[in-house]
């Protein structure tokens, strides 16, 4: 082997290499970001429910129908007999509407197909949130104007000390804002 | 030997096992070797890989990739979410529910809260309302829940066909045994079941003997107590109950083998009497406890003095006990009945020696405080022995501590000899033509020489209404499941006055029925129209009849009766307790003059009859005096075991009067020369899995016509037999007080102990000395809001272990079988340690409670190379299972030996994976990880019940208090010797209690600042000569 091939193999060949390898994994982690993180995971729902006509439109309380959000940890799905508080008597001839009745009559629950999830590790709390005056639309989007929910913001650890180490950047609206816990046990246990 | 016992500075030297004790100078190998025996490399590659070839490998790593690529979906499918179709009114996501009962697991009965989430039930807690047992609750009852989720419950009714189970409808089987009840004709039906506390269960069973005529109940227990109920009939008149003894008000306990904080009454209710008098606050006022025993108990190590006697001379020791009090001038015509003269104390216990002074001084007690103080003999004892307790203590004027407000209540009773007798004679005669055994277990509780097994041949038809299969299910043409005591509902009495409801906390699991609707049901005309809520109408028309005082509302008042769970009656007149003179007329030593071994069965704490064997929780538990799991053995003294040529280990055959056992010999330290003692309840032949080879049987040591009583045996011979066994111990690893150099190990002060003469005489004794100047390299920090703390008083603590099961079922804590346990890989996050000192024949024990310190300059946290174990600014070492990736180095640099590693994902390991099947996983607290294999874990002071405490304040706009945290140890520790809080708030009992005079930290010296204050105990001894 002469000296100048292996000479270009190691000043030319192998950074190139070396350099394109790293560059297009660069690329493909910052392109697919959002994707793997489930940003715009937009899923069909079993009843085409839209949060636009509801809480936009006809401007609903959220807590109207996600009732505990400001109690517990949980925001829970509504049940199907609170969605019949009023489409017992409302627009029963639209399709969706005679789907839901279907359900509520069959007693089976509506399997809606999740769109926000944190690993089971992570103790996420909505009431400590809601009650510290942070809007839902701050983790959700707006969600009064989706026909048809989607995932807007990542929901990564990144994403949460991103707001609980600078609350008052992301969260201009909040007059009297503290920082969030940043410590381990706080979310995971 | 003797070297040991004293060291320079006149201190004490603790040790922890007979080995540690013996070695002079030798090492144990346990101490230097880094792994125990039995630990191997599970992970050799060699053994496994070697036999795949290069081209098989790539043939299966291309094959999993092709499967991997054919089994893609959508990767960001998040699965579904199913809310409710019409919601319960009483859930609400995420927030549990507690609902009221009552335990069943043992004649207690006590009350509990049931905590649910999403209708799943997850631990159980004592009920605060319930007067006796005030929010506590037992081990037994913590772990039953293991009980509701057994995944070996009996699903569906069986039908025995030669040998073969097979599932058949409960109509079906309804059909064939009701059939046989209605063709009695003359002959008989037995139904035998455990003692009923339930008023409307009985009249349930008296209801349906009259609806079958032929139909006996016969009930039993193994430990009835009937040896304290005749003697007690014989002193108090035949309608009397032995009383309830006030012991709080009692100044001198005297305990005669009762194992008053392991299994003897009601341990919970004793626990926390003896605890609010051992109360450092009130250090004038606290009781002194003597414990006179054979065996070594919970209440012994706990004891202020003790008092070795061999189990067969209890009544050699009372007539002494009366002959020197009369000689200390104790006068009491009560004492001219019994004919004393022959007893000396001197003859008992050899002059000068320990025991010796310890009775010298019990006399002098019990002549100084009459009416104050209380003889209590155990459920072991002889008749014979409990007339002269009940008579010293009427002699005395103790029976002015007999609770005269409420009294015992023996509801159904039970069977007597001369019954069984009479049902395997008519079952031998074919007279018997149905054996029902009803939620019971005769074929292993019954001693050999009644016959049942062999009388069962000539039953017709033997149904078995059983949760698991047991000994007598085995031999049923039927089996029938019965509901779990969470699925069923009940109530309960044992005392007057106290009331108590059992009402199901979820429907049942499978196609079972509760054993009570299933009687119910065969009374019925129609037996197809089984209604399973007809039991629950029967209980609340019966209550209403009974106890509804009228009023406009009857469903609200059962509504809140059953919110309550417990309803307390107050105003009964009093009871008299009228003792008759002649009672101790009569009475003679059954006992005889012997120099054999005495054998002691006793009274498990966690297995109870048996009945809870398959229940790994309980299995696991360490019994708190050896820190055995996983088995029964033989305590021998350690002169016996010399003298027998015998050590830990050993296999040895005990023979009494002929009736044969080998057993496993464990040497105890405080047992009395030729007095040996084994547990009751190990040995089940026919069982699920968990309980399969666990321990031996030692009902078949017993008989019906023992001599002294059923659980006492004289002349027992051991012959030594080849052969060794392993005995899973918790306590011999994790030795965090040993060092190579011997001095250094007097230093360490981890257990400090104290008098209550000398506390009173100068409170800060502990503090006295040089201190230690601590100096660290690290930058202090500062804790600005709250800094979680922990206090321990091991003045109250007696070392139960209800706050390990309470830790385990909190935070799903797994089981790890006897082979792991054997192996130093038990992953309680609480331990309870134990420690000896002085000799073997006359320890003195200590015990403490042991978790992660949560150590302010935490030694783990520098060394984890992945900072999966941080600290949190509310002062707690965190513990991050996701970052965690097994070094083991914090555990390595942990000085109180604290962490556990998970070497296997145990739910799998164990037994092939039993708890990893449905419905166990129903039992997790959802507010808690379940830790996978290959992560480390530890103590986290309950950080979800803090967090949980933390955003209530959010939500209620408050900042968070010490008082809105309750740990689950804390919750569940009968003594209230646990206490959890916030050191910042200088105010609070807590703080103040955590810089109390007796508080002290361990190993304060290597100034890792632990966040755990122990507070000295103190022993009620008479100072030397005083």
């Amino acid at each position: 082997m002469s000296n100048s091939f292996i000479d270009y193999l190691l000043r030319i060949r192998i950074p190139v290499i070396v350099f394109v390898a790293l560059a297009s994994f660069a690329v493909t982690y910052y392109v697919s970001r959002a994707e793997r993180d489930g940003v715009g995971y937009t899923p069909d729902q079993p009843i085409n429910f839209s949060h636009k006509l509801h809480a936009g439109d006809m401007k609903i309380d959220c807590q109207y129908c996600h009732t505990g959000v400001e109690t517990t940890r949980f925001a829970t799905i509504p049940s199907t007999q609170l969605c019949m508080n009023c489409h017992a008597v409302a627009r029963t001839d639209r399709p969706d509407i005679i789907r839901l009745t279907e359900y509520y009559n069959s007693g089976k629950p509506i399997p809606w197909s999740r769109i926000h999830r944190i690993p089971d590790y992570a103790y996420f709390n909505h009431s400590s949130h809601i009650t510290a005056g942070i809007q839902c639309q701050s983790c959700h989007g707006d969600i009064q104007n989706m026909e048809k929910v989607g995932q807007v913001n990542p929901f990564t650890m990144g994403a949460c000390l991103d707001c609980h180490r600078n609350p008052e950047q992301k969260m201009p609206y909040l007059k009297q804002v503290k920082q969030g816990p940043d410590y381990c046990w706080a979310c995971h246990r | 030997m003797a070297e040991h016992n004293k060291d320079t500075n006149n201190e004490k030297l603790y040790w922890k096992s007979i080995e540690e004790f013996q070695n002079d100078g030798v090492l144990d190998p346990s101490h230097y070797n880094e792994f125990r025996p039995g630990v191997k490399d599970d992970f050799d590659p060699s053994s496994s890989l070697n036999g795949i070839s290069r081209r098989k490998f790539l043939t299966l790593l291309s094959a999993s990739a092709a499967l991997a690529a054919a089994g893609c979906t959508d990767y960001r499918d998040k699965g579904k979410l199913m809310p409710y179709n019409s919601k319960p009114e009483e859930i609400t996501i995420g927030v549990p529910n507690h609902y009221a009962s009552t335990c069943t697991g043992c004649e207690n009965q006590c009350g509990i809260l049931i905590k649910t989430r999403e209708g799943r039930p997850i631990k159980v807690d004592g009920n605060p309302e319930h007067p006796i047992s005030k929010g506590k609750i037992c081990e037994k009852g913590q772990g039953s829940i293991m009980d509701l989720y057994d995944p070996s419950r009996i699903k569906s009714p069986l039908f025995n066909r030669n040998g073969i189970y097979n599932e058949i409808s409960w109509i079906e089987a309804d059909k064939q045994i009701i059939k046989a009840l209605s063709e009695l004709n003359g002959n008989t039906a037995a139904i035998i079941s455990h003692r009923v506390f339930s008023p409307v269960a009985l009249r349930l069973h008296s209801d349906f003997a009259d609806r079958y005529p032929g139909v006996k109940f016969y009930y039993y227990d193994l430990f009835e107590g009937q040896s304290r109920v005749n003697a007690w009939r014989k002193c108090y008149g035949e309608n009397s109950t032995p009383a309830i003894i006030k012991w709080e008000a009692a100044d001198v306990w005297v305990s005669l083998e009762a194992d008053l904080f392991g299994a003897e009454g009601n341990p919970v209710e004793q626990i926390r009497a003896h605890a609010n008098r051992k109360d450092v606050k009130n250090a004038q006022k606290m009781n002194k406890l003597y414990a006179v025993e054979g065996r070594m108990t919970t209440t012994g190590m706990n004891s202020d003095y003790r008092l070795k006697l061999n189990t067969a001379k209890q009544y050699d020791f009372l007539m002494s006990l009366i002959s020197d009090l009369s000689k200390q001038g104790v006068t009491s015509d009560l004492f001219s009945s019994v004919d004393f003269s022959a007893y000396d104390s001197s003859k008992l216990f050899e002059n000068n020696s320990k025991d010796a002074k310890a009775f010298k001084q019990l006399v002098k007690d019990l002549a100084s405080n009459r009416g104050k103080s209380i003889i209590y003999a155990g459920e072991t004892s002889s008749e014979q022995v409990h007339i002269l307790v009940n008579l010293l203590n009427e002699a005395l004027g103790n029976s002015a501590l007999y609770d005269t407000k409420t009294e015992n209540l023996l509801s159904s009773g039970s069977a007597s000899k001369s019954d069984w007798e009479s049902l395997i004679k008519d079952m031998k005669s074919g007279k018997v033509k149905v054996l029902i055994n009803y939620d019971s277990n005769p074929a292993y509780h019954l001693t050999a020489d009644y016959g049942f097994e062999d009388a069962l041949k000539n039953v017709g038809l033997v149904v078995s209404l059983s949760t698991l299969e047991n000994e007598s299910s085995f031999r049923s043409n039927y089996i029938l499941p019965i509901n779990h005591t969470f699925e069923s509902w009940g109530d309960a009495q044992t005392r007057s006055g106290v009331k108590s409801l059992i009402q199901p906390v979820i429907e049942p699991l499978y196609n079972t029925r509760q054993k009570e609707s299933i009687l119910l049901n065969w009374m019925q005309d129609d037996i197809t129209k089984f209604d399973a809520v007809a039991y629950h109408d029967y209980l609340k028309n019966y209550w209403l009849s009974f106890y509804f005082a009228g009023g406009a509302n009857p469903d609200k008042w059962w509504f809140a009766a059953l919110h309550d769970g417990v309803i307390v009656d107050t105003g009964a007149p009093d009871i008299k307790y009228t003792f008759s003179k002649d009672s101790g007329k009569d009475v003679k030593n059954s006992a005889v003059n012997s120099d054999g071994f005495t054998l002691l069965l006793t009274h498990s704490p966690t297995l109870h009859d048996g009945r809870f064997a398959n229940n790994g929780f309980l299995q696991e538990l360490p019994n708190s005096v050896s820190k055995i799991t996983w088995d029964n053995y033989l305590s021998v003294s350690y002169n016996s075991a010399k003298e027998l040529g015998i050590k830990t280990g050993s296999m040895v055959e005990l023979d009494v009067d002929g009736r044969k056992l080998n057993v496993p010999v464990l040497i105890q330290p405080g047992m009395e020369d030729k007095t040996v003692s084994i547990d009751l309840g190990y040995g089940r032949t026919k069982s699920p899995v968990v309980a399969q080879a666990i321990g031996f049987n030692t009902i078949s040591l017993m008989s019906k016509e023992a001599k002294i009583s059923p659980f006492v045996y004289q002349n027992v011979k051991i012959t030594p037999i080849p052969g060794k066994y392993e005995l899973a111990s918790s306590q011999d690893h994790y030795n965090y007080d040993e060092t190579l150099i011997r001095d250094a190990h007097l230093k360490r002060h981890i257990i400090k102990e104290g008098t209550v003469a000398g506390f009173i005489a100068n409170p800060n004794f502990l503090h006295e000395g040089p201190k230690h100047s601590q100096i660290s390299m690290y930058p202090i920090f500062e804790y600005k809001d709250v800094k979680w703390g922990m206090n321990i008083d091991l003045n109250k603590c007696v070392g139960c272990g209800q706050c390990v099961v309470a830790c385990n079922v909190e935070n799903n804590i797994p089981v790890v079988g006897k082979d792991q346990v054997a192996t130093g890989r038990e992953m309680h996050w609480l331990r309870i340690d134990r420690y000896y000192s002085g000799t073997p024949d006359e320890p003195v024990t200590s015990v403490q409670p042991m978790m992660c310190q949560h150590c302010d300059k935490a030694p783990c946290e520098n060394v984890c190379p992945v900072v999966a174990t941080t600290h949190s600014p509310d002062g707690l070492n965190q513990m991050v299972y996701n970052r965690c990736v097994g070094t083991r180095y914090c555990s390595n640099n942990c000085p109180y030996k604290v962490r556990r590693f998970n070497f296997y994902d145990f739910r799998d390991h164990f037994a092939k994976g039993y708890y990893y099947q449905e419905p166990v996983n129903y039992a997790h607290n959802p507010e808690v990880t379940v830790r996978s294999r290959g992560v480390m874990e530890k103590c986290t002071f309950c950080v979800h019940r803090i967090e949980q405490a933390r955003s209530q304040a959010k939500v209620q706009g408050r900042p968070v208090s010490g008082a809105d945290v309750k740990t689950a140890c804390q919750d569940a520790c009968p003594a209230n010797a646990i206490t959890f809080g916030d050191q910042n708030n200088k105010e609070s009992e807590f703080a103040k209690d955590h810089e109390h005079n007796l508080a002290y930290f361990l190993l304060e010296e290597i100034n890792v600042k632990p966040n755990i204050a122990y507070l000295a105990k103190l022993r009620n001894t008479q100072p030397e000569g005083a």
